[in-house]
């Protein structure tokens, strides 16, 4: 293969990579959240460690199996989660993005995301209608196939293990 | 009843300027049948000052676990009201809190918040102290006279520190009562939970999840005994049970409400207070159905006693610590309508790593900042941080169960579990620090 040929099929993984995490971006600011769910192959998770360990004992914002992403999208769905209520409306950022093998067949994609945030509500009330910025460095484990899924989804939060008031959205 | 004078708010009056003690006075009115505190305790910076003076700079308060600071060297930072301090375990294992200031010019000494150092050094001088706070030097000595070393400089050291069980506590006022005395009647409840762990000692990680909520430290120190609310601000944690097949909805509601079982609300002097269920808390993993872990509490306390360490209890211990079944939560006060709450999930030393991991993925789904509870209640203090500015209708009625409040042999005041004991507890040792009687008697 020539380098020619190899530059032009790690142009075309790039773009399926970018494609993907651009569908889910906008799956979740579309709120079709259980589209976004489907993006996932059955064991994947879905973490925001605080610390970056692989100690039992360290609690995380998330660790969700499969099961515990179909609950959170229950309860942004079909509960009262006074946390959203009203909702966040998100903006989800990708950039940055790298591409590697892995020796196991997956991908393994570095990015960065910024998600902006808001409430819609009376401006006057405390916490509402006031826009917030949350920046993290993700990694993502992509399955190709047909069609790619995700197995796992990592995000490093800029102020991880400092005070946040409300994370009740999906990052 | 306002009464409250733009004059009054220029002036916070540190240290006891009638005006404002007289105002202080009418923010908690008790009447027969009755409770009521004043909303301008949420929302005025003079009240908030006065607080931190006279609650949280001259009581004991909760200032670190003893397992964030395990080894000689290690240490950690916090705050004792708006005062910075540092946990420093010393190279001879003994703990220390010092202020966190330079005896020269007031720069903090230390800005992480956990480490490991034998000595901290200013960024703006270069004076140097040792982990007990001593100074060791002073950069250019020769500018200073010979007799520099008597002057005492050092880090200042918070007079009185003492720790209960891991628990680390600290008090500003030079002249206070031993912490066994201010502890009192709660020390038993802080036994029940510490003997949780098979080995009687728990430890927490490095992490924790932490918040920051535009509201009143208050409304978090009410709501951690609050027993009234989770049928309405936890509607949604109990669809999911449902949903996911552990428990019905409506089972979790009847039980709250239902009058005679061993639930309680429970006020207890010093403002100190719980929320005590015997059958646990409805939805949080229930650590007594596990039979292993229960033959553990068995073999180290005797059946007896397992009963009273496996009860279920969210205890308050004024001002600022909270111990749940998996976590220490503190809440530190920054503003008057700005709060930090630090939530540390506890492992429980000699229970198994299975049972202690399985125990933090259940406090992973109802605390912290992304979880399915705990951040329903954030946004009720924030709900009612706004609320607050109601002057025309100032009242917030903490009455309920005052009629049917039994006081026991302990002089606990005792309600079914949904009643708002402990906050009229909070609420009566609260008036009485900030009108200084507590100091004064």
């Amino acid at each position: 293969m020539s380098a020619a040929t190899q530059a032009v099929g790690k142009v075309e993984r790039l773009l399926t990579v970018q494609d993907l995490l651009h569908r889910e971006a906008r799956l979740l600011d579309d709120r079709r959240f259980d589209e976004w769910v489907d993006m996932f192959t059955e064991d994947a998770t879905y973490s925001l460690p605080i610390v970056v360990s692989d100690d039992p004992r360290e609690p995380s914002l998330i660790r969700d199996t499969k099961a515990g992403m179909e609950e959170r999208v229950f309860r942004l769905t079909k509960t009262l989660a006074h946390a959203q209520n009203p909702p966040s409306r998100t903006q989800h950022d990708v950039t940055n993005i790298e591409v590697r093998d892995t020796a196991d067949g997956l991908l393994e994609v570095l990015c960065n995301q910024t998600v902006h945030e808001l409430r819609n509500g009376d401006v006057f009330h405390v916490g509402l209608a006031k826009p917030r910025t949350f920046a993290a460095r993700c990694r993502y484990l992509i399955a190709p196939g047909e069609p790619w899924r995700i197995r796992e989804k990592t995000c490093l939060l800029i102020d991880r293990e400092y005070p946040i008031y409300n994370l009740t959205f999906i990052f | 009843m306002r009464g409250i004078t733009a004059m009054t708010l220029q002036s916070p009056g540190f240290g006891g300027a009638g005006v404002l003690d007289h105002n202080v006075s009418d923010l908690v009115v008790e009447e027969p049948g009755r409770f009521r505190v004043h909303s301008d305790v949420y929302v005025r910076p003079d009240i908030f000052a006065l607080e931190m003076s006279r609650i949280f700079e001259t009581s004991w308060v909760f200032v670190a676990h003893e397992s964030m600071v395990p080894n000689p060297g290690d240490y950690c930072t916090g705050a004792i009201g708006r005062q910075p301090v540092i946990i420093s375990r010393d190279d001879h294992g003994e703990v220390h809190v010092l202020f966190n200031r330079c005896a020269h010019r007031g720069s903090v000494v230390c800005r992480d918040e956990r480490g490991h150092a034998a000595t901290f050094r200013c960024p703006y001088h270069g004076w140097m102290y040792r982990n007990d706070g001593t100074l060791i030097g002073a950069a250019q000595r020769s500018g200073y006279p010979k007799d520099f070393d008597t002057w005492g400089l050092r880090l200042g050291a918070v007079p009185n520190v003492e720790t209960y069980r891991g628990l680390i506590f600290a008090n500003i006022a030079p002249d206070c009562e031993p912490l066994s005395e201010r502890l009192g009647g709660v020390r038993r409840y802080v036994d029940a939970w510490c003997d949780r762990a098979p080995d009687g000692e728990v430890t927490v990680p490095i992490g924790a999840h932490r918040y920051d909520y535009p509201g009143n430290w208050k409304l978090q120190m009410e709501n951690g005994v609050d027993g009234y609310h989770g049928n309405y601000v936890h509607e949604s944690y109990a669809n999911i049970l449902e949903r996911s097949g552990e428990r019905k909805a409506a089972d979790i509601s009847r039980a709250r409400n239902r009058v005679g079982a061993k639930n309680y609300a429970k006020g207890l002097p010093h403002g100190d207070g719980l929320l005590e269920r015997a059958d646990g808390m409805l939805g949080t993993y229930d650590t007594k159905s596990n039979p292993e872990y229960r033959q553990q509490i068995a073999d180290a306390y005797g059946d007896e006693r397992m009963e009273e360490v496996l009860t279920q209890r969210n205890i308050f211990i004024f001002p600022n610590l909270y111990l749940f079944e998996s976590h220490i939560r503190v809440i530190r006060p920054v503003e008057v309508d700005k709060t930090y709450v630090d939530v540390y999930p506890t492992t429980l030393v000699g229970a198994s790593d299975e049972f202690n991991r399985d125990r933090l993925t259940e406090h992973q789904r109802f605390f912290g900042p992304a979880s399915f509870g705990q951040p329903d209640d954030i946004e009720i203090f924030v709900c009612a941080q706004t609320g607050v500015n109601v002057g025309a209708t100032p009242w917030m009625e903490l009455s309920r169960g005052l009629a049917r409040e039994e006081v026991n042999e302990y002089g606990e005041s005792v309600g079914h579990s949904t009643d708002e004991n402990p906050q009229r507890s909070i609420y009566r040792e609260w008036r009485k620090r900030m009108l200084n009687e507590a100091v004064k008697a």
